[in-house]
């Protein structure tokens, strides 16, 4: 029986009923140049303007394939209402923030009106139209970044980690504790205007910092923001983590999004049985400068693995080919194999 | 190996804050040759730190603060050698080409080859092509080096490497490239000098580049 986009990847979260084929849905951007030209909506428009921001996530839906819709493409939109400068960049540009108000380490003024600040305002206005024109068509993925990500935005990345290094816990601790609220208020402002399940980034990867540092620092705060949150979240932490995939288990997160080099089958090995797991087609070397030939391979690879949402590793580079994200949706059209 | 020189090494690469400071006084108060306490004490234990960074064994925030340490000492050290003039292993010129903003990798390569005794010229991040070109005539690295962590600004690369040969400069420098996406083969193919995956091999390879 063919399933409809939305229930087959509703059912994939939850790692319900097998229908016909494997999901697949973006937790992050997908958005490229091709879906800007064809829809006419550009960046940075789309990061400033909820109708367009929200169009544009539909063409990932009508265009490319996807069982999803993600409409939320920088990992800025907090740092804003925050008070960080954002350059909004252009087409070939990504958002990036220009200064770290709270290099000092004061206390963080979250603004009493934060859900009210543009930046988070559109991406709630953008999920509420989705809700409307494809909500129980598509699945609708949020996307809010946890208190770690906050803090690099915040601090800056370098000065934030030489303070972790330093064992300067108190200060760091205090930093992370006064950005939880915001994630977690975001959080549930995103599944209120219409969500269906949201993307937490929290980059507490391999490439920066150790397991411990996670499990002491972090891991406590997942716990409470997945306590806190009633929605469905999905754990977004790019990079090599497969020393800390169990650690992950333990937050009480619905799935984990990981990248292609913590391996699928790993993946499915180590917490397969305790995480939905959203994966994993990489983003430089296959989906960027491969073939459509070579992306198929890679999500028939997570199909075999057990994967149970196939999709690209994170954001995916803007001038990445459309028929390269097209071959994820033909893989899984084959079918779950095995 | 003196026993102070055994401390110093141990305060950078264990990252004992306290031990770093009162070490090297007692050194320089021993009489212990300054040049001795920089390559013995400081340069080989951020050999360490750089080897224990590449295995995973410590990760950014151990590496940052060793290599906070490593310039604290330095900076009480460098007074004492004579004339000021003490001999760098080489100059290098680094930047995270145009577009891009990612710098804690090159922070640390950076940091690492300051620690083996490199004179290193860090041009931050966004760099333009005529920028590197403007640098490179005016303070004649051996090396210049190029950070890249998007996909989409690793072509910035292939276009610095064609103006550094436009100008002339080509021949004069070696160019080394890293960041997160790239391989040897991507390295070969934009005519880089050398290629290096992570901090600890950056100096190795730097070393190889003005030994050559
Ligand atoms: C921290 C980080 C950020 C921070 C950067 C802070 C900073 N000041 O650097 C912030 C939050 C600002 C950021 C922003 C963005 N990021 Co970012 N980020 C990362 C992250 C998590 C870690 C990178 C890092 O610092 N690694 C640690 C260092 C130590 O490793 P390294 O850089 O590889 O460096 C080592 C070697 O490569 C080598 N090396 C490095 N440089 C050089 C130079 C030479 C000469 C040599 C010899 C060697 C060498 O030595 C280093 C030390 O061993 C990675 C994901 C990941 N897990 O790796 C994504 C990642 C790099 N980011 C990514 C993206 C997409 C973005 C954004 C576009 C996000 C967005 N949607 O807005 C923006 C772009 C901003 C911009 N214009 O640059 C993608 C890039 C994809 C791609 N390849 O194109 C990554 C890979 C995430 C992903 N999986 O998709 N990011």
């Amino acid at each position: 029986m063919e399933q409809s986009p939305y229930i087959r990847a509703m059912s994939a979260l939850y790692q319900g009923r097998r229908g016909d084929r494997p999901a697949v849905a973006n937790p992050t951007s997908i958005v490229c140049h091709e879906l800007m030209e064809q829809t006419g909506i550009s960046f940075p428009e789309a990061h400033l303007n909820y109708k367009m921001m929200a169009d544009l996530a539909i063409a990932g839906h009508e265009i490319a394939g996807f069982d999803s819709v993600m409409p939320e493409y920088s990992v800025d939109q907090e740092a804003a209402a925050l008070g960080c400068t954002i350059d909004w960049g252009d087409k070939d540009q990504m958002p990036t923030a220009k200064d770290f108000p709270y290099a000092d380490f004061r206390d963080i003024e979250v603004p009493e009106n934060l859900l009210e600040k543009p930046s988070i305002r559109v991406v709630l206005d953008a999920i509420a139209y989705l809700r409307k024109h494809v909500g129980g068509k598509a699945m609708i993925i949020g996307k809010v970044m946890g208190p770690w990500t906050l803090a690099y935005h915040m601090a800056g990345t370098e000065n934030f980690l030489l303070q972790v290094g330093l064992g300067e816990e108190a200060k760091v601790r205090r930093m992370l504790d006064q950005l939880m609220p915001v994630t977690i208020a975001h959080l549930n402002a995103q599944f209120e205007a219409g969500a269906d399940v949201v993307t937490l980034g929290d980059h507490c990867t391999r490439n920066l910092v150790s397991p411990k540092h996670y499990e002491q620092l972090l891991l406590p705060l997942h716990k409470i923001i997945a306590r806190e949150v009633s929605g469905p979240i999905i754990l977004h932490v790019c990079g090599e983590c497969s020393d800390r995939l169990e650690l992950f288990s333990r937050s009480g997160f619905a799935a984990y999004h990981f990248e292609w080099s913590v391996g699928a089958l790993r993946a499915v090995q180590t917490i397969g049985d305790r995480m939905t797991l959203f994966g994993c087609v990489n983003n430089a070397q296959t989906l960027y400068q491969g073939t459509p030939e070579d992306v198929y391979k890679q999500a028939r690879m997570a199909i075999e693995a057990g994967v149970d949402v196939i999709c690209p590793e994170c954001a995916i580079p803007l001038s990445t080919p459309l028929e390269n994200l097209k071959a994820i949706v033909a893989a899984a059209r084959e079918g779950f194999g095995k | 190996m003196h026993e102070l020189l055994i401390k110093i090494n141990d305060a950078v690469q264990k990252r004992q804050q306290a031990e770093l400071v009162p070490s090297i006084e007692a050194a320089i108060e021993a009489g212990l040759n300054p040049k001795a306490i920089i390559d013995d004490g400081l340069i080989a234990a951020m050999d360490v730190v750089g080897s224990e960074f590449s295995d995973g064994i410590i990760f950014v925030p151990e590496m940052l603060v060793s290599a906070m340490l490593m310039k604290q000492g330095l900076k009480l050290i460098k007074p004492l050698i004579a004339g000021g003039s003490d001999e760098k292993k080489g100059k290098v010129l680094i930047g995270t080409v145009k577009g891009d903003l990612h710098d804690i990798g090159k922070n640390i390569v950076v940091m690492l080859l300051e620690g083996a005794g490199f004179e290193v010229v860090d041009l931050g991040v966004d760099l333009s092509v005529d920028q590197v070109v403007k640098k490179v005539a005016e303070l004649k690295p051996q090396i210049v080096g190029l950070s890249a962590l998007l996909t989409t600004t690793m072509p910035e690369m292939q276009k610095t490497i064609a103006a550094l040969t436009e100008s002339g400069f080509r021949d004069q420098v070696k160019v080394m490239v890293g960041g997160a996406p790239l391989n040897q083969a991507f390295a070969d193919s934009i005519g880089a000098d050398g290629y290096a995956k992570d901090a600890a091999e950056a100096v190795s390879l730097a070393r190889r580049m003005v030994s050559a």
